[in-house]
């Protein structure tokens, strides 16, 4: 019993139609079905041994783009020996290529072909043409004629002479040649016989849906229809959902973090006053990090505004001339108000602390966070930016000392790197006194240089009014960020890398 | 941070260590000195040690390491003795130099044996304090000498820059000390610093023979240190006494650490009410006393000491002490350690004698509500909006340059945050909106499969007269829809229902803006004020960033959304 469906039916029929035998293309345009469609009824067709399916590779030569120039203008050669002839016989290269509309390139082109087609003499010295007799037509212009009428051609079905001139004319890039199985379906006898009638064990099956409409659906008639079976394992188009920023993602996570442990944010403007970002974390106006290759300073508006904390001015003053009340020495040299006031894109986070230790709803016990965008004038490689985001903070409490600064320090390792194993060693900051720089291990990863932290100096606390031990931490984001996401090249942070964000994985 | 170079073997002959290549050793040992192994250069033999500490310029040369090191290591405890005699040198002091360069300090090094090696570490830390602690010479810079080749005493004096001509280093000929400034390679380079004045500083002995042009250059006659001379003067001249003194001292003591013995010199200031003293003996190697209260040792670190115990943690310091009872210790502070000018400073020294690693860390637990910012939840729900309508989040640089700011968008130049000292030509101005970035990011990505759709929200920079910074940080957001098919219809599909999930109402006005199409934009309105703009980016800024497909793109001020937010947040309470 032999069921065959509507388009299995419509190939036979065809196939009687088309004495019996047909190539792909013609049933397509015949059934008006697609190259899928009549190939798949064809497999069935020959499953059940009523059609065979041949395959005969053929070479199908096709005019390129200078060739369709060529196949309409003439061959640059006989437009050349035309002109030539139209000048009486005889004339300059110069001329006959001018009268031919041939551009230099194309004209010495031209001139090379005529020699070897024999077509013309040439004198070198005069760069004299002469044709004698018009030449024939040669095969090359013969089959560039027949491409251009019939746009492509089967190289078998060629003659002997034009067999030659496709080689010639694939060298001058006039045509292409290429190789493509053509596959023919053949009545079998047993097909024959069905589309007599005589096989009466074939019926006809129900019809397919290949869609699903919704037309289908109301009216039930799906229920008299077969679905298409599909390859559901053939490729699909891409699909690329939104999604957040993974480094942005990775700064919510931290931030949760740190929420978590009990900790404010405290935000700012990235253009800061070098009083706050500098002076008031006692770093001396002539230290290195202020002079042009440490720090942005602005342009249109080249001071700022901090007369309304004109007494804590006067102390960080005094905290830098000569330590003033902070049982310092100070920095020993005459502290310029007008260098406070300049506006710079701030350094690091370190000045939102400062501001926060001045507000007047600080509390104590307290503790801040900030997650900041940050400049310095580096020339950017792969491990510097020029701007980059850190993540630091303070904790404000009575009798505050170096253990519990190690413990914030090592919560941080813990909660947020989520190291296995930590170090600390001896670090430097103008700001803070004691100063602790924090290395994580991770399995896998090694050790990392995390944060930077410290107690703030007695010359950083007492000018801005705070009576109590400040602990500062910075943390290294950056990094932690890279090794996570596998990164090796820290511009990758802001990267324009798009189909890098969307194949990024997210967990 | 400075970075010095050391010899490998002259720095494991002062300490007394062989480290036999081991770099991760030598870097551990440093770390006590705030130093980290930089690069090894085997070959030569020479390692650069990176300093984090930039008040410590007694490190920035091969013997002061060592010297720094060798206590915490238990080579050695407590400061360097450095003893000085008397010498008759006498320096004399123009008052002219009191607007200009006005002190100087001297010493003499006397039976040196001099190294090609050491004299080039000698040059080495010359530069560094010159560099970094003389603020490139600005403050203080150093000049060596063979003392046998001078006659003391010395006149530090002024020279008027046409006339006074001398031979410089390396030079054949005299030249003016105004030539010296447009045609030495110092003069061109350190120039600046005395260029303001109408004479210039000029060290000479008492035949008028040139030591030294302070703080550009040293005369070629005199000026030059090798391996012959066993005998040095050296000077410092700055514009601050105390870096001057200071200076003399690590450069003196670096000598006496290379078996030198160390002779002062007298310097006499004229009479002027500018100088306070009129006769300063140099250099001065006595040590500071510090009164470390035990109390406050142990409270800073968190860990109960005993005036004892801190006593010993101070010699591995390297710092001294002179007495020890229950409550005080007395410090010695010596004169190179230059970093000590708080109590604090001590404190520090005694916990990294202890070992930070040997300190068990303690979490305070306190009773504090941690919060993030009051805007961030909003920002969030926002980013989630866009990331549910299809939209890739982008992260750029909020540093950019005019071109991409106003040029590429068609747009002629607003007031715009500039940056005085750019180090790019991409990066000169602090972007005033997002669209640039996001038109930049798209045109990276041409050959990226299509439709492209991404946004940011993010901060900008605007100049504000009101605020004491000259400007206001807000946050916009700004989304852009790139493919063969994209334009107004979908933007503003996208941007009502971003509102409306927002639940703010909004209207849409024609408005015209260079940088999208006429007739295909419109300002966006919330609450009748303008806080944004949408449409169909113009072809001419497509073309200007080489952008193939059709692009429609929105930019709100979300700052007036949080704005209104917190509003109808406070009326309701």
């Amino acid at each position: 019993m032999v069921e065959l469906r509507e388009n299995e039916i419509r190939i036979l029929a065809a196939l009687d139609k088309l004495d019996e035998k047909a190539g792909v293309e013609q049933l397509m345009a015949e059934c008006e079905l697609p190259d899928a469609a009549v190939m798949r009824a064809a497999l069935i067709l020959q499953e059940n041994n009523l059609v065979r399916v041949h395959g005969k590779i053929e070479t199908v030569v096709k005019l390129t783009e200078e060739g369709v120039i060529h196949a309409q203008n003439g061959l640059p050669e006989r437009r050349l020996v035309d002109a030539v002839i139209a000048k009486g016989g005889k004339t300059t290269l110069q001329a006959a290529a001018q009268e031919a509309q041939l551009d230099h390139q194309f004209a010495k082109i031209a001139l090379g072909w005529t020699q070897r087609k024999k077509w013309a003499s040439f004198d070198p010295k005069s760069s004299t043409l002469t044709v004698e007799t018009p030449p024939k037509v040669g095969d090359d212009e013969k089959l560039l004629i027949a491409l251009c009428a019939k746009e492509k051609f089967t190289a078998e079905k060629l003659s002997q002479d034009l067999k030659a001139a496709v080689e010639q004319l694939k060298k001058r890039k006039a045509i292409t040649v290429e190789d493509k199985t053509e596959r023919f379906l053949e009545l079998t006898n047993e097909g024959k016989l069905a589309i007599d009638g005589g096989a009466a064990d074939i019926t006809v099956g129900p019809k397919e849906i290949t869609q699903l409409t919704p037309e289908l659906i109301i009216r039930g008639s799906w229920r008299t229809m077969r679905f298409q079976r599909y390859n559901i394992q053939a490729a699909v188009a891409n699909f690329w959902p939104g999604k957040k920023h993974p480094y942005l993602n990775f700064l919510d996570e931290v931030r949760q973090k740190l929420v978590s442990l009990g900790f404010k944010e405290m935000t700012g403007t990235a253009v800061e006053t070098s009083f706050f970002n500098f002076d008031a974390l006692y770093t001396p106006q002539d230290h290195p990090a202020r002079e042009i290759d440490g720090i942005y300073y602005i342009k249109n508006q080249r001071c700022g505004e901090i007369s309304k904390y004109a007494n804590v001015v006067e102390r960080v003053k005094a905290a830098h001339e000569n330590g003033g009340n902070t049982g310092s020495n100070g920095w020993g040299y005459a502290y310029s108000e007008e260098e406070a006031r300049r506006l710079i894109l701030r350094g690091h986070g370190t000045c939102l602390s400062a501001r926060t230790l001045l507000s007047k709803n600080l509390e104590v016990p307290s503790k801040y966070f900030s997650i900041a965008r940050v400049y310095r004038p580096e020339v950017v490689d792969k491990t510097h930016l020029s701007e980059f985001n850190q993540v630091e903070g303070i904790v404000v409490d009575e009798k505050l000392n170096l253990r519990d600064l190690l413990g914030v320090l090592s919560k941080f390792a813990k909660e947020i790197a989520g190291a296995d194993k930590i170090r600390f060693k001896p670090d430097y900051f103008p700001f803070t006194e004691p100063s602790v720089e924090l290395s994580a291990y991770k399995e896998d990863y090694g050790w990392v240089e995390f944060g930077g932290s410290g107690i703030f100096r007695p010359e950083v606390t007492q000018p801005l009014g705070i009576k109590v031990p400040v602990i500062a931490w910075g943390l290294g984001v950056d990094r932690l960020f890279m090794m996570r996401a596998g990164l090796t090249d820290i511009r990758s942070i802001f990267s324009q890398d798009l189909d890098w964000l969307r194949r990024k994985q997210v967990a | 941070m400075p970075t010095i170079d050391i010899d490998l073997l002259e720095f494991e002959k002062l300490l007394g260590i062989a480290y036999l290549g081991n770099m991760t050793k030598l870097d551990e040992d440093l770390a006590f000195v705030k130093s980290e192994v930089k690069a090894y250069d085997e070959k030569e033999g020479i390692v650069s040690v990176e300093i984090k500490d930039t008040n410590r310029p007694d490190l920035w040369g091969v013997e002061g390491l060592a010297r720094g090191l060798r206590c915490y290591l238990n080579l050695e405890k407590g400061p360097r003795r450095y003893d000085i005699s008397e010498s008759t040198v006498e320096v004399y002091v123009n008052s002219q130099l009191k607007g200009i360069r006005p002190y100087i300090g001297c010493s003499i090094v006397k039976n040196i044996h001099l190294s090609d090696k050491i004299i080039r570490g000698l040059m080495h830390l010359q530069d560094k304090l010159d560099q970094t602690y003389g603020r490139r010479r600005q403050k203080s810079s150093i000049g060596i000498y063979c003392l046998d080749l001078l006659k003391p005493p010395l006149t530090y004096t002024v020279g008027k820059p046409s006339e006074f001509s001398f031979v410089p280093l390396g030079f054949m000929d005299r030249m003016s000390l105004a030539e010296i400034l447009e045609r030495h390679p110092k003069g061109q380079e350190y120039g600046h610093i005395v260029k303001k004045h109408n004479v210039y500083p000029i060290l000479i002995d008492s035949e008028g023979k040139v030591l030294s042009f302070p703080p550009i250059i040293n005369s070629n006659d005199l000026g030059r240190v090798t391996e012959q001379a066993h005998n040095l003067l050296v000077e410092v001249t700055g514009t601050i006494h105390q870096t001057v003194l200071n200076t003399l001292n690590l450069v003196t003591t670096a000598l006496v650490d290379r078996g030198g013995k160390a002779y002062s010199a007298t310097v006499h200031y004229p009479k002027d009410v500018f100088y306070s003293q009129k006769k300063v003996i140099t250099p001065d190697f006595s040590c500071k006393r510090v009164m470390l209260s035990v109390e406050y040792a142990s409270q800073i670190i968190g860990l109960q000491f005993t005036g004892k115990q801190i006593g010993k943690l101070l010699l591995t310091a390297g710092l001294g002490v002179v007495g020890v009872n229950e409550k005080t210790v007395e410090v010695l502070v010596p004169n190179y350690r230059v970093d000590v000018m708080h109590t604090i400073d001590v404190v520090e020294d005694v916990a990294v004698a202890f070992g930070y690693n040997n300190i068990i860390p303690l979490w305070r637990d306190l009773p504090t509500t941690g919060y993030q910012r009051p805007e961030q939840q909003l920002v969030n729900t926002a980013r989630e909006l866009m990331v549910g309508s299809g939209y890739q989040e982008v992260l750029s640089n909020t540093l950019t340059n005019p071109e991409n700011l106003f040029t590429k968008m068609n747009l002629k130049q607003a007031p715009v945050v500039e940056i005085a000292n750019p180090k790019l030509v991409t990066m000169t101005v602090v972007r005033n909106w997002l669209l640039p970035s996001l038109i930049e990011f798209l045109s990276a990505n041409q050959s990226v499969e299509f439709p492209q759709r991404v946004f940011e929200l993010g901060k900008v920079t605007l100049p504000d007269e009101t605020q004491d910074t000259g400007t206001r940080d807000e946050e916009w957001l700004a989304a852009v829809s790139t493919h063969a098919e994209a334009g107004f219809s979908e933007i503003k599909a996208c941007l009502e229902s971003f509102f409306m999930n927002l639940g703010v109402a909004w209207e849409i006005k024609p408005a015209s803006n260079p940088s999208f199409i006429e007739g295909r934009a419109g300002k966006v309105l919330v609450n009748g004020l303008e806080v944004g703009m949408a449409g169909e980016v113009d072809p001419l800024v497509l073309e200007a960033w080489k952008l193939e497909n059709p692009t429609a793109a929105f930019e709100v001020n979300f700052q007036r959304i949080i704005e209104l937010k917190k509003n109808k947040l406070n009326n309701r309470h």
